[in-house]
């Protein structure tokens, strides 16, 4: 960041004022032509601000480790992927596994499913609880990304990182959550307890799936770009968030599965805003994150 | 006791007429008594008494002391037994008891009071009960609680006597009965004020009875009509009656007055306390209670009274001197003393009542009602004129006078016979005290004499005025004093009458409403004893008989008639037998007989009505009323059911007595003989003894009147007692406020004196404060001087440190100094040393200097010589001078030489060190570069290797599908024949397996078709297969090692190394050739560098640099396949030809490079 500051003094007071991201394509262009790409800067810009959503592909990529950081590389590791995309969409064409006729996301499913070795004997049977947080983000991926084998690629990275890098601090959020939202609002809590709905909130759609068909996907996909830049906590400030945004209604529910079904079926249109307030509330309450190099 | 046998001579001698021998006697008996304890000498007196009635017996008996009560009470006892003696013994007893003895309170234990009780129960002689029941009247109150376990048998005897008054029973006289009525009448009073309840309850039950009913309306309910309601009966009850507690607190004349205040009856009633509403009722009804004061009751008892009394002067006067008494005294005083006659009659008709003297005059009877009045308590207007008593007694008084005058004045000198007045010195005190009185009552009797004309109504209360103020001062003393003389000369003269005090007590009493004095000295007056010193008492003694006589004679006259009534007493023993009472004959002789001695009952009448205490005041009216009555209708008078057996017996008395002055009035005044003789002879011997008998009673009745009278005596004497407390304490308190009020005038006094004190203190105060502030601020100004001056004293004493320490200081530096001194004189003595010193060496300078100068002189000499001889020596050092600058020059241009090849050496290293620099910044570049390259690799590695792991995982997943087609076909061939389908299977499988490598082939990579291909020919020396194959493969490209045993191989063959690398992922257990596909794994690196030399060697043709090129990546390969293991080799081998072309021209570089890399990372 201290290049940024450097090429454009004004970038500080840009934010003061209120223009926000004004300079940060800019920076991220420069950061992108670094040579050998900096994927610490990466995460800590992704962390920071929201990312143009032409380079936000790119970007995830290149987090994910789907691109190397040289861009040298680029191209010849891409077309690998391709090329494996393309070997095991075939195998599985072979193994009739998928037909023409198999909606995508599936394919992406089967994909993931041969790559992990996970791939049951016949398509029919019955899929497991990943397969649908799967079947949920590649859904919801497949809207963000255009093109077939990024969008395999990048969901299955994502989900890949979702098991292994976030095995261990998922289970934690729902408490974390609690303590949030007492910090947050604790009569919504002790609301909430009241009506024992503590323990039956959808946590499973938003810590497992991200919000994976909660929200749409325009701001979804700044939720998961923090996601995919190694936070995972945001998830928890978004969900604490929605409830303080609809506070009003959930009070005015009595039931825990009333409570329950709201959440899950929240309305899409004030998502924007809920995310960016669940931004601000994850920077204030973790800090802004700051490049350490 | 000590001369038995002497006894019986002293007894006769007791009866001597000599009062000395009398006295001397009595002394003997009672140190006799005194001394001895035993029964014996008291048994001989009873007996004595009993034989002879001797008074001086009576008098010892009765004042017996209390060892030898016992005895007197059995004898007594004993005696009562006996039905002859029991009279007489019972009158001993009366006697006895009346003077209530010390032990009275034995009585009730003693035996003789059952038989007393048992007596009244069985006898049957009316006399005998009579005195019976008086006794026992007389000692009930003082046996009161003791009395009550013997309480039915008073009841009975009451029952029977009640009875007997209305039956008659058999022989008894009517007289006897009137006595009986009277004394039952008393009992009944008795019983009624002292058990009210329980003698009410008996009353109930008694005369419920039929046969009682009678008794009851005709003798009790008449008593009943004189009695009030009793207040026990209201709040008592009949234990709280019997309790001891009660009595306790009552004696005997508290007990006697509480029966009295519930008494209606006017004599008996008393009108203490708040009884004055009875009384009020008395007065308003006149006519009732005129009756009943009327009633002969008060006169018997007068009689009694007098009874007692006359004997006394009877013995020394004549019977019928007493009514010549009033014209004397009316006379004689007015004679003698103006003052007193006046008084006398004056007092008259309260006192007088008993002496009827003027009745003698039957005549006068009828006038006399009308005067009475104005007379007795009237006396006040005729009192002046002693009216009264001529009027009624013209007749007989101036008859009279002469003799009675005689008689006085005889009487007198009679009575100071020797022995008397030896008495009488005795009792000198009495005397004295009257005396002494006696201008009081002077004075008093003037008071009277100036209001003579205080009218009749006025009259009771003056008198009661005066009684009070009189009576509270003297009459304790009085008493006293009377009550001793009496009893003295009672003694003396052997008055059969015991109770000499008793005679007293009712003249006395007569002096309530009166004059005490005269009364009192009335008796004395007729004993003569106390006239003596004072001639003025005796004319009052003589009065105080008349007096009441003349007051009562018109009370007498109505009852007894006009004739007989007047001299009743004194007609009694003479003319009773006229008069018109039957029993009035019988009463001469007993009275004569029984030795009553020489008593003669007449002149007693009107101590009767003297005794009675309450009466006296309403006497007066009452009495006239009364006598009104009777003068109309006074035959009437008998037939009032509610006349109370005292009346009747009053009565009859009178009428006695009326009859029997009648008597005398027929007979010429003379002397006793002529009464005695006259009556002596005729009477019939039962009139006498009937008479006798009734005298008894009378004198029976007599002692119990006197009892009371003595009782009210105590009584009045207490109450005044607490009078007279009452005004001393009444002038103490006024004492005592005087004392206060001069106390808080003091006080005040005090305070004033106070005041002043406070204000001078106040003022010394002040005066103190202000001289305080001023030592204070004197105190203050010293203090303050004071601290200065300790200021500076303290100032000093730093001072005087100081300069001590100066001094110190000082001496110090004079140590110093002095040590200086010593140092300098060491010191000075060394300089004069080196003085000296310096002085030689002077003197050697001055030599030297002197040896300097000759040296100078020589050295220019010198110098002369020298300059003389220079000039040769310049050349040589021209010359030499020339040389060296030669010299010089030459070694400056060699030195110049060297500066420069040191010059260009320099640059020379510079220039080094620069391409050092760069050199090293090329290294490092490099470094980086590599580095670059290194992780640019890696990610394509990496890449890469995905691709390979899903590469694996599709042949896995195909190899599945493989084995699953095969499982099938396995099925189906079990159905078909196996040998011929065996080798088509087989080939199907082949066939399969091309189809299938083929496919993988071309899915890859497009230029592993050309590495197959010519992997078919380029198959040398390979141990191994699959690794061999890729391995050569990635060197196919460049070198043409044919390795084509490989497709030749069988399948199962070829898919081992697949099923092997299948196992190492998977882990799925493969049967296939497990050594074929370890052998290159283990022989890999060992097998690499081999090859690399036999490839070197067999393969020359090899490029040089691709050689380089590969085994630098061959080697690298090693290093890394150290950590990233076998996985790793194939794609390096791989990246290796697509590496080259890009940096041909570095190669060098990059393997000094690797060189120096391996070089360290080997080191």
């Amino acid at each position: 960041m201290t290049e940024d500051s450097q090429r454009n003094f004004r970038s500080v007071y840009y934010e003061k004022v209120g223009f926000r991201g004004v300079e940060e394509k800019k920076s991220l262009e420069i950061l992108l032509k670094d040579d050998r790409l900096d994927i610490e800067k990466l995460c800590t810009f992704s962390q920071r601000f929201p990312l143009p959503s032409m380079y936000r592909a790119l970007v995830w990529k290149v987090l994910l480790g789907i691109l190397p950081p040289h861009h040298e590389s680029h191209a010849q590791v891409m077309m690998y992927r391709k090329d494996q995309y393309s070997d095991i969409l075939h195998a599985l064409k072979v193994t009739r596994f998928i037909s023409d006729t198999t909606p995508q996301v599936e394919v992406y499913l089967r994909m993931h499913q041969l790559e992990s070795g996970k791939l049951p004997r016949s398509p029919s049977f019955l899929r497991q609880p990943e397969d649908e947080v799967f079947l949920a983000i590649a859904k919801a991926m497949e809207e963000m990304v255009e093109d077939n084998v990024d969008c395999y690629w990048i969901t299955r990275c994502f989900v890949n990182q979702l098991n292994n890098k976030y095995r261990d601090s998922l289970p934690h959020l729902p408490k974390a959550f609690e303590q949030y939202l007492s910090l947050e609002d604790g009569r919504l809590l002790s609301h909430l307890r009241a009506c024992s709905a503590v323990s039956r909130l959808p946590y499973d759609l938003w810590f497992r799936r991200c919000f994976a068909g909660c929200l749409p996907e325009s701001s979804l996909q700044r939720v998961w770009d923090k996601v995919v830049s190694g936070s995972c906590k945001i998830l928890l400030f978004v969900a604490v968030e929605i409830l303080l945004t609809f506070k009003i209604k959930v009070m005015a529910l009595n039931s825990a599965e009333k409570i329950t079904k709201f959440l899950e079926n929240i309305p899409q249109d004030s998502s924007d805003a809920i995310v960016s307030k669940a931004i601000d509330l994850w920077h204030k309450h973790c800090g802004t994150p700051v490049h350490s190099a | 006791m000590a001369q038995p046998a002497n006894v019986g001579e002293l007894l006769s001698m007791l009866d001597s007429t000599m009062l000395g021998v009398r006295d001397d006697v009595t002394a003997v008996f009672k140190e006799n008594l005194n001394s001895d304890r035993g029964p014996m000498l008291v048994n001989t007196l009873v007996d004595h008494y009993l034989e002879t009635n001797s008074q001086p017996v009576l008098h010892i008996l009765t004042t017996l002391q209390e060892p030898h009560d016992k005895h007197l009470l059995d004898k007594i006892n004993e005696y009562v037994g006996k039905a002859a003696t029991r009279l007489s013994i019972l009158s001993l007893l009366g006697h006895v008891v009346r003077l209530q003895p010390s032990w009275k309170h034995k009585l009730s234990q003693a035996p003789l009071l059952p038989s007393l009780l048992k007596c009244l129960k069985m006898d049957t002689d009316i006399v005998v009960l009579t005195t019976g029941v008086l006794v026992l009247i007389t000692m009930l109150p003082m046996i009161p609680q003791s009395g009550k376990q013997h309480l039915l048998d008073f009841f009975d005897i009451f029952g029977r006597l009640s009875s007997w008054c209305l039956k008659k029973p058999g022989h008894v006289t009517e007289i006897y009965l009137v006595h009986l009525h009277a004394s039952v009448y008393a009992l009944f009073h008795r019983l009624y004020g002292m058990y009210p309840c329980n003698f009410v309850s008996f009353l109930r039950s008694h005369y419920s009875m039929k046969e009682n009913l009678e008794t009851f309306e005709e003798v009790v309910k008449p008593m009943m009509e004189h009695v009030r309601i009793h207040p026990e009966l209201v709040t008592g009850s009949k234990d709280h009656e019997l309790d001891p507690r009660r009595w306790k607190k009552l004696e005997t004349h508290d007990v006697v007055i509480e029966c009295a205040k519930i008494s209606l009856d006017p004599t008996e009633a008393s009108y203490e306390d708040g009884y004055s509403v009875s009384h009020q009722l008395f007065t308003r009804f006149p006519p009732r209670s005129a009756d009943v004061t009327t009633s002969p009751y008060v006169d018997t008892q007068n009689s009694y009274g007098s009874a007692t009394s006359t004997p006394y002067s009877t013995t020394q006067l004549m019977l019928f001197s007493t009514p010549r008494h009033l014209p004397q005294t009316l006379s004689s005083p007015s004679a003698r003393l103006l003052p007193e006659p006046l008084q006398a009659t004056l007092w008259s008709p309260s006192s007088v009542c008993g002496m009827t003297t003027p009745p003698t005059s039957p005549g006068n009877v009828p006038s006399d009602l009308s005067h009475p009045y104005s007379k007795v308590f009237g006396t006040t207007g005729g009192k002046g004129t002693p009216l009264g008593t001529p009027a009624t007694s013209p007749p007989p008084a101036p008859t009279c006078h002469p003799d009675d005058y005689v008689h006085i004045s005889h009487t007198p000198q009679a009575t100071a016979t020797p022995p008397r007045k030896e008495e009488r010195t005795d009792s000198a005190r009495p005397c004295l005290h009257r005396q002494h009185h006696l201008p009081n009552d002077r004075g008093l009797e003037d008071l009277h004499r100036s209001k003579g004309s205080v009218t009749l109504s006025d009259l009771p209360v003056f008198l009661g005025d005066l009684a009070s103020e009189e009576d509270s001062i003297e009459k304790d003393k009085e008493e006293a004093a009377i009550s001793k003389e009496l009893s003295e000369i009672t003694t003396a003269e052997a008055d059969p009458v015991v109770p000499r005090g008793g005679f007293d007590s009712p003249f006395y009493r007569d002096s309530l409403p009166g004059s005490q004095r005269k009364t009192c000295s009335a008796p004395s007056g007729t004993r003569g004893s106390i006239v003596n010193p004072e001639p003025f008492h005796s004319s009052l003694d003589k009065r105080g008989p008349d007096t009441p006589k003349q007051a009562f004679t018109p009370i007498d006259l109505p009852c007894g008639g006009a004739d007989s009534s007047p001299a009743e007493d004194r007609d009694r023993q003479t003319s009773l037998e006229t008069s018109i009472l039957t029993p009035s004959p019988c009463k001469i002789p007993p009275h004569k007989g029984t030795g009553f001695g020489s008593t003669q009952p007449p002149p007693y009448d009107h101590l009767f009505e003297v005794a009675l205490p309450k009466t006296a005041r309403y006497f007066v009216s009452k009495k006239t009323e009364e006598l009104l009555k009777k003068v109309k209708g006074s035959p009437e008078e008998d037939y009032v059911p509610s006349t109370s057996p005292m009346e009747v017996l009053d009565r009859l008395i009178q009428q006695g007595a009326d009859a029997h002055s009648k008597e005398l009035n027929k007979l010429s005044l003379p002397s006793k003989s002529v009464d005695w003789t006259h009556f002596g002879g005729s009477p019939p011997s039962d009139e006498i003894r009937t008479l006798r008998d009734q005298l008894l009673l009378l004198h029976n009745q007599l002692l119990y009147e006197r009892f009371k009278r003595q009782q009210h005596a105590l009584r009045n004497r207490r109450l005044l007692r607490k009078v007279i407390r009452a005004a001393a304490l009444e002038e103490h308190n006024a004492a005592m406020k005087d004392q206060l009020k001069l106390q808080e005038k003091d006080i005040q006094i005090w305070k004033v004196s106070l005041q002043k004190e406070q204000a001078r203190y106040s003022q010394l105060q002040e005066q103190r404060d202000t001289v305080v502030t001023q030592l204070h601020s004197q105190i203050r100004q010293l203090q303050h001087d004071r601290e200065e001056f300790y200021n500076q004293s303290q100032e000093l004493q730093t001072k005087l440190e100081d300069c001590r320490n100066m001094i110190a200081e000082l001496r110090i530096e004079l140590k110093k100094a002095n040590n200086k001194v010593c140092h300098t004189e060491l010191l000075l003595s060394q300089v004069s040393q080196k003085l000296s010193n310096s002085e030689s060496v002077q003197q050697q300078m001055e030599f030297l200097n002197r040896q300097l100068l000759v040296l100078g002189e020589v050295n220019e000499l010198y110098l002369e010589q020298l300059q003389s001889k220079h000039s040769d020596t310049t050349k040589e050092v021209e010359m030499m001078k020339a040389a060296y600058r030669k010299e010089l020059e030459k070694n400056r241009s060699h030195v110049l030489q060297q500066n420069q090849r040191l010059d260009t050496s320099q640059k020379r290293i510079l220039e080094l060190e620069s391409l050092l620099a760069k050199k090293d910044h090329l290294l490092l570049e490099q470094k980086k570069y590599l580095e670059d390259v290194k992780s640019q690799a890696s990610g394509q590695l990496l890449a890469a290797e995905s691709r390979y792991e899903t590469q694996k995982r599709i042949t896995q997943m195909f190899e599945l599908e493989i084995l699953d087609l095969y499982g099938r076909l396995e099925k189906d061939d079990l159905v078909q024949k196996l040998d011929e389908e065996k080798a088509e299977a087989a080939e199907a499988a082949e066939e399969r397996l091309d189809c299938c490598n083929d496919g993988c082939s071309d899915s890859v990579a497009g230029h592993n078709e050309e590495a197959s291909g010519h992997n078919g020919e380029a198959k040398t020396p390979r141990p191994s297969g699959i690794r061999g194959s890729y391995g050569a493969r990635g060197a196919g490209g460049s070198s043409s090692s044919s390795e084509l045993s490989t497709p030749e191989k069988p399948p199962s063959q070829k898919a081992g190394p697949l099923s092997s690398w299948w196992d190492t992922t998977v882990g799925e257990p493969s049967t296939s050739i497990p050594t074929v596909g370890s052998l290159p794994s283990s022989k890999s690196f060992l097998g690499m560098k081999a090859r690399e030399l036999f490839r070197n060697k067999s393969e020359s043709q090899c490029d040089e640099d691709g050689m380089t090129i590969r085994s630098l990546s061959e080697t690298l390969k090693t290093e890394q396949g150290k950590d990233s293991g076998v996985e790793a080799k194939s794609p390096l081998n791989l990246d290796g030809p697509h590496l080259s072309p890009p940096a041909p021209d570095s190669v060098g570089q990059l393997r000094i490079m690797d060189y120096n890399e391996s070089h360290h990372e080997h080191s």
